[in-house]
């Protein structure tokens, strides 16, 4: 078979692989006839379900290539701080970890419905060779994430080209570019088949259950990673500086064997060559190590997939129950842990459980650098906690996936669906207060009263939590399948509702520079929306 | 049973004038149906004959597009609760938390229908083992057979003894012992007093186990009695319910030809 005609054979179990990621993950499409007064074909048609859902795949992977795109171009602005070589050094390297964290988060939403070996099913009952049937499968693993490697391979080597005018380095640029693809898709790949035999080994052991929690909170940290490599500029640059021009600590070691500093500072000597010999020779002997590596994930990519199309991927090993036992629950409990199950278990939803973690470290970050905690320092914290808890709404909702199905047919409303969701979103926000009220113990406070703003931001969550998933299930009710720009549009409703209380101290504040004053009215605010919310809550 | 026998006298599923329309498809057309107490009422008919959607009108997933439905004496829309706690219901194709093990769905299915713990684990432990679930009770239902799953949807349904079954299709992928096994606790449940709606295509099924069998044919009810009131109805004696069935759809004389013409198609070089 020629290569051409694998490749567009390869659409087929792509589109499977997609049409399965989606179904998982997208459950939107099922919240459709939830909550209507008419039902009609058009939400429960699974044709249109599926053109709907392979409509939204090529829109997703083409914003997320696009955003990924303009992300790899961005850090390009480092060329402006410091010397020429540290900019080029350090835009390089921040590019690499932007797109490697992109095609991973992205990769392994897909790939993890590929690993399953489900996708060849379809392939394997077909009369091809093996080697067809590979390079079928092959094909169709690469389509996961071909505009995001192309569209990121593209900007960088074009970028490097325009602005250092070296054959060299451009040449450099595109073998760094595809050794960051290989290492991404390889990770990714890796991850995927990790949760996937995971998940499907079952059981309750407490073994199994920490690596659940461990490998949530691998998530978290690679959040972490990329937030902390965007802040390049700022922070890493000074230490970069000093690594190339003085090659005579541990950190500049560091820095040259590191990927993918190794290689950014290999480009950078190519095009100004100011950087110490010893810097360049541990950097390039570096990067031809990473080259190497590179060829291994690849080949261990490949023989994997290969694995994969043949059904041999993930061995799975049953264990047999010791009993038949069931703990029931309140009813509402019952929801809330079957929600926390099925959503800790996918691996698209899985990290927004690593949020609690994320939020404190990025609330303690923004408090250290102060000697006193300000009512607006605490704001400001408090607030950037709270948009991330407000993701985690969507994430539950669109985790109900297929299941939600089976729901329809149990004795439960709304009311107890959307309170089961708050509460885990609000519940995820509270490690913030908790952080906050430990560091004030450790800091000075310019009123007593301000460690209280946190507390009140509690309940302003828990009431936007409330109105994003009535928005949600409103917009399910009219048969429109949402997309990313509707999931944007019920998070900045969520963030004006989370933010109306701040708003409303600030707002006294400023009025009466009377920090009682402020606090009052916030809690007025707070409570008052919470009523509003719980009101609405009890006519779903 | 306790609930069932203060019924008995009034129907448990009572619909009338049923119609559905999905945009130019007439899927049911002024359908009337009524399952008594005791009774296993068969609802036989071609694919996409309107069984399914039936079965969804009873259950208050779908609405009608005309008539109504009572079941146990609620409306399925406007007492949605009151009705989906007095039915066990088993889908044509379950469609269950697929990340979940069977042990983790029960706990959800019996936590939200709030049934008693101990009353609940002596169900399921009898049901789990009769079903021989034992491998399986903890591992992902996204990795069970078609067989596993039905069988998790089938204990699901009856772990909290609802006095009405509603089952579509409920030996799809089943093997020889479970069909069984459903087969006699369907008979059980209905000795009791339950009411069972049977949806199936398999005759033999609903010759066996069916106390009174409605044929639906494009989305109407064309005969409806026992099995013997539907031969004497098809003009024959000692047909099969097969042979009735093709009979009363006139698909009979359409069936033979079909297949003899696609046999010269298919075979004959």
């Amino acid at each position: 078979m020629k290569l051409i005609e694998a490749w567009h054979l390869s659409r087929t179990p792509y589109r499977e692989v997609v049409y399965r990621s989606l179904a998982e993950e997208r459950g939107r499409m099922w919240w459709g006839a939830f909550g209507r007064s008419h039902f009609d074909k058009e939400a429960q048609g699974d044709v249109e379900l599926t053109q709907r859902a392979l409509r939204i795949a090529k829109f997703d992977k083409l914003l997320v290539a696009a955003f990924c795109l303009i992300s790899s171009t961005m850090p390009f602005t480092s060329l402006f701080y410091g010397s020429r070589v540290v900019g080029l050094a350090s835009s390089i390297s921040l590019s690499l970890v932007v797109t490697f964290g992109f095609t991973v988060l992205y990769a392994i939403q897909t790939l993890s419905s590929f690993v399953s070996a489900e996708s060849s099913t379809l392939l394997s009952t077909l009369p091809l060779s093996k080697d067809d049937f590979s390079r079928i499968t092959l094909f169709s693993f690469i389509r996961s994430v071909d505009y995001l490697m192309v569209g990121s391979i593209l900007s960088q080597v074009t970028l490097v080209a325009y602005l250092t005018t070296s054959p060299l380095a451009t040449l450099l640029m595109f073998v760094a570019s595809t050794m960051n693809g290989v290492f991404a898709v390889t990770v990714a790949l890796w991850f995927s088949r990790l949760f996937y035999r995971n998940l499907m080994r079952g059981g309750r052991s407490k073994s199994g259950i920490a690596l659940r929690l461990v490998f949530i909170l691998m998530w978290g940290s690679l959040l972490l990673g990329v937030g902390l490599l965007l802040s390049i500029p700022w922070y890493i640059v000074p230490h970069l500086e000093m690594a190339l021009l003085n090659f005579d600590q541990v950190s500049s070691l560091f820095f040259c064997i590191l990927y993918p500093f190794s290689a950014g500072i290999t480009i950078a000597n190519l095009v100004y060559p100011t950087v110490a010999f010893s810097a360049v020779l541990t950097a390039s002997v570096a990067v031809i190590g990473y080259v190497i590596l590179a060829w291994v994930a690849g080949r261990w990519s490949l023989e994997t997939v290969k694995r994969i199309s043949q059904g041999t991927g993930v061995k799975i090993a049953r264990v047999a129950a010791k009993d038949f036992s069931i703990k029931t629950r309140s009813s509402l409990l019952g929801y809330i842990m079957k929600d926390l199950r099925i959503s800790s278990r996918n691996p698209a939803t899985a990290f927004f459980f690593a949020l609690p973690v994320l939020e404190t470290v990025i609330v303690s970050l923004l408090i250290t650098n102060y000697a006193m905690l300000k009512a607006s320092t605490i704001l400001v914290a408090t607030a950037t906690g709270g948009i991330f808890a407000l993701l985690m709404p969507l994430a539950l909702l669109n985790a109900e996936g297929t299941g939600l199905e089976y729901t329809k047919t149990l004795p439960v409303n709304a009311t107890r669906i959307i309170t089961s969701k708050a509460l885990i979103s609000t519940a995820t926000f509270v490690p913030v207060p908790l952080t906050l009220l430990a560091l004030a113990f450790l800091k000075q406070l310019t009123s007593p009263l301000v460690i209280l703003i946190p507390f009140f931001t509690v309940l302003a969550i828990a009431s936007a939590s409330i109105f994003e998933i009535k928005l949600f299930l409103a917009s399910a009710a009219k048969g429109r399948i949402a997309a990313l720009a509707r999931d944007v549009e019920k998070l900045i409703s969520g963030a004006i509702i989370a933010l109306i209380p701040e708003v409303a101290y600030a707002a006294a504040y400023f009025v009466s520079f009377n920090h009682i004053l402020a606090i009052l009215a916030m809690g007025g605010a707070a409570v008052a929306e919470l009523a509003v919310a719980v009101y609405l809550l009890r006519r779903s | 049973m306790s609930r069932t026998s203060s019924l008995t006298f009034v129907p448990l599923i009572e619909a009338s004038g049923l119609s559905k329309q999905f945009g130019s498809v007439q899927a049911l057309a002024d359908l009337d149906l009524r399952v008594m107490p005791g009774e296993i009422y068969g609802l036989l008919g071609p694919n996409g004959a309107g069984k399914t959607t039936t079965i969804k009108i009873i259950m208050g997933l779908v609405e009608p597009t005309a008539g109504w439905v009572k079941v146990a004496g609620f409306d399925p829309v406007k007492d949605s609760i009151e009705v989906k706690s007095r039915i066990g219901y088993v889908a044509e194709n379950p469609i269950l938390y697929e990340s979940l093990s069977p042990r983790d769905f029960l706990e959800f299915v019996a936590s939200v229908r709030k049934i008693d713990r101990g009353a609940v684990n002596q169900k399921v432990t009898q049901l789990a083992d009769a079903f021989d679930m034992a491998q399986y009770f903890d591992s992902p239902i996204a990795t069970l057979s078609m067989g596993m799953k039905q069988k998790v949807a089938l204990i699901a349904s009856l772990v909290h003894q609802p006095p009405i079954l509603l089952l579509d299709e409920p030996l799809n992928g089943l093997d020889a012992r479970s069909s069984r096994l459903v087969k006699d606790l369907v008979s059980l449940h209905a000795q009791k007093g339950g009411a069972v709606l049977f949806s199936t295509h398999i005759m033999e099924v609903a010759e066996h186990i069916c106390t009174r069998i409605g044929i639906i044919h494009q989305g109407k009810v064309i005969a409806e009695g026992t099995l013997d009131q539907l031969r004497s109805k098809s003009g024959g004696k000692s047909e099969t319910l097969e042979e009735v069935f093709l009979k009363l759809t006139n698909e009979e004389g359409e069936v033979a030809d079909t297949s003899r013409m696609l046999g010269e198609a298919i075979f004959n070089k």
